[in-house]
């Protein structure tokens, strides 16, 4: 399977289409400065996340505590940022610095977890995020006895709300690191073994490639993304209470196989995975509009996900059969 | 079986951890083994444990199921409003319905699992979203409180078997277990679904009908989880159409530390029963032993970190063992 290759038309037709019907219906209202800017500014978190779920099905496998991790690691960060006695002691910029490198490193360290359960103690992925999930989101509950951390200093609101030239700052940020997952994927060592892995363990393992430091090196990655996450998830809201955001594990799976990774491994583009995000930000947006209820959109998303696998093993039946004949 | 066998199952040592669990909690406050305390342990988690056979059964398979608490709630809230319509106030009727209903949105998964050959937890992550928002949407948000309850389910669950004895509900989960058992050990379809588990080709291959057992499979889930919604409906007295869903991974967390492999295969009833019963006894009684209930997700977790740590990778030989495994 070569992952270089662009298969994405039918997302952009997708895209086209959706956005077309929703300016046609809304004119002046959808495609308005306003709503591109809002659309452009609540995408990034969930973002992240979905770009760590990306990474861990790349390589066939699954991480369930990406909404866990960016929990415990934006308490982590929140309280750095509330903390009366660090804030006394050291200028703003570096309370600032040091919650980011102390988000990144608690998410870091849920990540190594995550990675010794897997290629240590050979427990499926999907089963070690299981419990991971709950240790590090019970955790976050303990640390902050289910209340929420809040009161953060004014400046780190322009992570998750600041604008460069009317574009919203943490949708840059996204893009930037978008990309650079992008280069990692298809132009290191690391992110070619990392499909090779995906495709298949036991030829992987063969060819030479030590699977184990893959997989690690993905789920350490993934908790890294899941780590800046919650940087703008905290910097957004001014808070950080554990348990936020849980929705985003099921949009974050959906949005990843919308965008053409295939769940059992081995091949997926961030090229795929944006306009997936894209397409689930638009539809959403537009309903919003539109007014109709959440439960509508947890309607369509499900039906979405279930449409695209149908479409998807069609084409690859049909596909099948034509290199047959 | 001899004593060196059972050292290699994992039910052994789950049942370690029930006991250890149990006696600590008995030191702090004897109250734990008291009767009525017991009773009322059963009655309460006869629910979910109705859920995790149901899970067993998939997991058995090779597959995984995310949507039977989606299942069960909208089963449960559906029968609810067709009893108040209807006026049919009878819990065998219920039962009836519901079951009936969470067949049918079993046999959904099923279709797609069987004819087109999807990931199950993908399949059902979707089902789960579209069976709960289109609850949701189109039927209803409004909560039936216990006043406007049909009669049958306010009484059903304050009936014991016997004077004394365990709960009705407590019942059921025996009959459930019975008829579950029953097929895993004494049916063709039963033996079929561990042979789906262990090598779905080879399965094929030895003439098992893989399709028709795949449907019997999420046909039989759904069931359960529409039993299982009512059951649950039954101990609180209280229909909320938001209720169940996001519990669906603690009960599936049960289900593994119960020695269910997730590649499928191998699991039994009792080790699933023994997994609930760990898990059931660390959320209810952390307080008891002196500890908030904050602790609660946190310990959950690590159970389930050491169970499947202790089910897939030998702990011993992965402290123990310097050089490498092949693997």
């Amino acid at each position: 399977m070569n992952q270089r290759s662009f298969k994405g038309y039918p997302l952009l037709l997708v895209i086209l289409l959706i956005t077309g019907v929703f300016a046609f219906t809304m004119p002046g209202k959808f495609l308005s400065p306003e709503n591109l800017a809002s659309m452009a500014s609540q995408l990034p978190e969930f973002g992240f996340l979905a770009l760590a779920m990306m990474l861990a099905m790349i390589t066939g496998g699954i991480d369930l505590s990406v909404v866990a991790v960016a929990n415990l690691s934006g308490v982590a960060a929140a309280m750095v940022l509330t903390s009366e006695r660090l804030a006394g002691a050291m200028s703003l910029g570096s309370l600032i610095a040091l919650a980011v490198f102390g988000a990144l490193l608690v998410a870091g360290l849920c990540g190594l977890i995550n990675g010794l359960l897997i290629t240590r103690l050979n427990v499926p992925a999907i089963l070690a995020t299981l419990g991971s999930q709950w240790l590090f989101l019970g955790l976050a509950v303990v640390i902050t006895k289910g209340h929420s951390v809040s009161g953060l200093p004014d400046a780190f609101a322009y992570v998750g709300n600041g604008n460069y030239r009317g574009v919203p700052v943490s949708f840059l940020a996204l893009l930037a690191v978008a990309g650079l997952t992008a280069l990692l994927l298809t132009r290191t060592r690391l992110g070619v073994r990392m499909y090779r892995v995906g495709g298949s363990p036991r030829v992987a393992r063969f060819s030479g490639i030590n699977n184990r430091r893959v997989l690690m090196a993905t789920y350490i990655m993934a908790a890294l993304l899941a780590g800046l996450s919650s940087l703008i998830m905290i910097s957004r809201a001014n808070s950080m209470r554990p348990g936020y955001g849980d929705a985003y594990l099921l949009q974050a799976i959906l949005v990843v196989v919308l965008g053409g990774t295939d769940p059992a491994g081995g091949s997926g583009s961030v090229l795929g995975l944006l306009m997936a995000i894209v397409i689930l930000q638009v539809s959403q947006s537009g309903l919003n509009i539109l007014s109709f209820s959440p439960f509508f959109k947890k309607f369509t998303w499900g039906l979405a996900l279930l449409v695209v696998m149908v479409l998807n093993h069609l084409i690859a039946r049909r596909a099948a059969n034509r290199i047959k004949t | 079986m001899n004593f060196r066998q059972m050292l290699k199952r994992n039910e052994f040592y789950i049942f370690l951890l029930v006991i250890l669990f149990s006696i600590a909690v008995t030191l702090k406050n004897p109250v734990f083994v008291s009767p009525g305390n017991l009773l009322s342990l059963l009655k309460t988690s006869s629910g979910s444990a109705v859920f995790a056979v149901g899970i067993l059964i998939v997991l058995i398979s090779g597959g995984f199921d995310v949507s039977s608490t989606s299942i069960a709630i909208c089963a449960q809230y559906l029968t609810v409003n067709l009893i108040m319509h209807r006026g049919w106030d009878h819990i065998a009727v219920a039962f009836l319905v519901a079951a009936l209903l969470g067949a049918c949105m079993g046999a959904v998964n099923a279709v797609f699992v069987a004819f087109f050959r999807l990931p199950t937890l993908i399949v059902t992550l979707g089902t789960a979203s579209l069976f709960h928002g289109a609850l949701l949407e189109f039927v209803g948000t409004k909560a039936v409180n216990l006043g406007d309850l049909p009669q049958c389910f306010k009484t059903f669950g304050l009936v014991s078997l016997w004077p004394k004895g365990p709960s009705a509900l407590f019942g059921i989960l025996c009959l459930v277990l019975a008829v579950s058992w029953a097929i895993l050990r004494h049916t063709m379809t039963g033996r079929g679904i561990y042979a789906i588990g262990g090598d779905i080709e080879a399965a094929r291959n030895s003439g098992f009908r893989v399709k028709r057992i795949q449907f019997f499979i999420y046909c039989y889930v759904g069931l359960l989880a529409g039993i299982a919604g009512i059951m649950h409906l039954c101990l609180i007295r209280y229909a909320n159409p938001n209720y169940l869903v996001g519990t669906e991974m603690a009960i599936i967390a049960a289900v593994v530390l119960g020695g269910a492999r997730i590649t499928g295969g191998t699991g039994t009833l009792g080790g699933t029963m023994l997994g609930m019963a760990l898990i059931v006894i660390v959320q209810k009684n952390l307080v008891l032993l002196g500890l908030s209930s904050y602790w609660e997700q946190f310990f959950v977790g690590a159970v389930i970190i050491i169970g499947v740590a202790l089910t897939y990778g030998d702990l011993g030989s992965a402290f123990g063992r310097l050089h490498r495994r092949e693997s």
